[in-house]
């Protein structure tokens, strides 16, 4: 049987989100994310004052885009996208000149002062390579993240993708953002 | 806060590739420029190609003092991206360089090569073979230069252009901006070099010259800018929302009163009311020595600023981020 084309993306139910920020702390833990650096992030929208408010949620890190503006600005090509839609970046050859993370229209990049390059979100692939899910998956205790192959009409996120209304932040970049929030 | 990922070095960069653009594309210029069959500007032309090569030279050093590897720079050079500008403008910037130091090797005096050598030891036999006059062929490594001096010179706003997540650089003038800042800013460096160097005092027509190019280099850029603030009013919110960085956000000072008003305005009318009278009345040019060191001096800082504006407010302008600025 032939390969399938794979395309992982992540759908985010943020209306579950409790700004736990476990997503958070499993990502650092699992990748070694710096002190003063993250991955991934959750954001925050206040409206109005006590007691007519709400407060929305809304976790966000790379969106692994189809036409990643940072892959194409990369002087060294260090910074690539895999067949199955993640985008990452080689360590060995990116050489710190920070022309991805001005490119990236979702500042979801940060400079490793330690080794002089520039790290992301890698959909922690070295998991999902195994069949394990991305560590922010797994440990969302309100399941706001649902992880999967958009090419496989029998999974999860195509279900959502299919049967629920949703959006991607500022498709206007032109960048193809793969992170799906439900409405 | 938002950071900025490209520093102060990086803002440095660009106006020393820009300068040395500039630079060569003035001395080049008046290499080729005669008068009854002499050459017009002799000392223009060899105190330009003298000076063209060392600023990008030192700015491409900085540019490589800011990677994160610094020594990993060599791998611009084992890929080539024709999608990402850095990559086009790293090997751009080295045959730039490259051919602006072969130029000032042809406009070395002979005495000053021969001293050169001089201090290479005789049994450098290889060393020894490149003494060899170039100055035949000084016209024609000029028009090799000036495409490259003109990609050098416009390169550096590509960079900025084509990031699409930045609505304040993402235009097609801001290329165009920044070749005309560089090609003023070199016409300005060589009127200021020449109006210092004392031994040989700088002559009427030479100052003449310089201004006139500078003039014209400075109308161009405002008739970059002007439609660059106009067009952006008009555009989309976040074109327009970018623009507020200048017009009222952070940056609408040293925008305003020190690059367009000090850097830009205030020099142009100086170097007007030189020309004018001998120009318009057929008066004789005087060239006031004072009013030109001020203003090359000024148009250098513009120079500078226009840099330092785009690299800082562009990284502030964003997509995303720009609601909460307001």
């Amino acid at each position: 049987m032939a390969m399938k084309k794979k395309r992982y993306a992540l759908v985010l139910d943020s209306r579950k989100c409790i700004n736990c920020k476990a997503c958070a702390v499993a990502c650092k833990a699992e990748n070694q994310v710096p002190v003063g650096n993250t991955r991934n992030w959750i954001n925050e929208a206040r409206q109005g004052e006590y007691p007519k408010l709400r407060i929305d949620f809304e976790p966000e890190q790379c969106h692994h885009c189809e036409h990643p503006s940072c892959a194409r600005v990369c002087p060294t090509g260090a910074t690539w996208m895999r067949k199955d839609g993640v985008v990452l970046v080689n360590y060995d050859d990116c050489i710190g000149c920070r022309y991805c993370m001005v490119a990236c229209p979702y500042d979801a990049r940060y400079f490793h002062e330690e080794s002089g390059t520039v790290h992301k979100c890698t959909l922690c692939s070295h998991r999902v390579d195994k069949g394990d899910l991305p560590a922010c998956v797994e440990t969302c205790p309100s399941k706001v993240r649902v992880f999967g192959d958009l090419e496989d009409p029998a999974s999860r996120v195509h279900e959502l993708l299919a049967t629920r209304r949703y959006r991607v932040k500022e498709p206007q970049t032109g960048n193809g953002p793969q992170l799906y929030y439900l409405l | 806060m938002h950071e900025f990922n490209w520093g102060l070095l990086i803002v440095v960069y660009l106006f020393l590739g820009g300068l040395s653009a500039g630079l060569f594309f003035a001395a080049g210029l008046a290499n080729y420029l005669e008068i009854d069959g002499q050459p017009a500007y002799p000392r223009v032309a060899a105190m330009g190609a003298l000076l063209a090569p060392w600023p990008v030279a030192i700015g491409s050093a900085l540019l490589i003092l800011d990677l994160g590897n610094w020594y990993r720079f060599y791998k611009l050079f084992t890929h080539f991206r024709w999608e990402s500008p850095m990559s086009i403008g790293s090997y751009l910037l080295t045959f730039f360089t490259g051919i602006a130091f072969v130029y000032a090797y042809a406009w070395l005096p002979e005495a000053w090569r021969q001293q050169l050598f001089a201090k290479i030891p005789a049994t450098w036999k290889q060393a020894h073979r490149l003494n060899v006059d170039l100055s035949p062929h000084r016209k024609l490594i000029a028009m090799v230069g000036f495409p490259f001096s003109i990609g050098v010179g416009i390169y550096t706003g590509v960079l900025l252009g084509a990031v699409s997540a930045r609505p304040f650089w993402n235009t097609n003038l801001v290329a165009q901006m920044f070749l005309f800042s560089a090609l003023s800013s070199g016409a300005a460096a060589l009127l200021l070099a020449m109006v210092l160097d004392k031994r040989s005092p700088i002559q009427t027509h030479e100052t003449q010259f310089l201004i006139t190019l500078d003039i014209v280099f400075i109308v161009l850029e405002l008739f970059i800018i002007l439609p660059y603030i106009i067009h952006g009013q008009l555009s989309v919110l976040a074109v327009k929302q970018a623009l507020w960085l200048i017009l009222g956000g952070p940056y609408t000072v040293v925008f305003w009163v020190f690059f367009l008003g000090l850097g830009l305005l205030v020099p142009l009318g100086i170097e007007v009311s030189e020309l004018a009278p001998s120009l318009l009345k057929g008066k004789v040019f005087h060239g006031d020595r004072k009013l030109a060191l001020v203003a090359s001096s000024l148009v250098l800082m513009g120079g500078f600023l226009l840099r330092y504006i785009f690299v800082y407010a562009g990284q502030v302008s964003s997509f995303h981020k720009m609601g909460m600025l307001h």
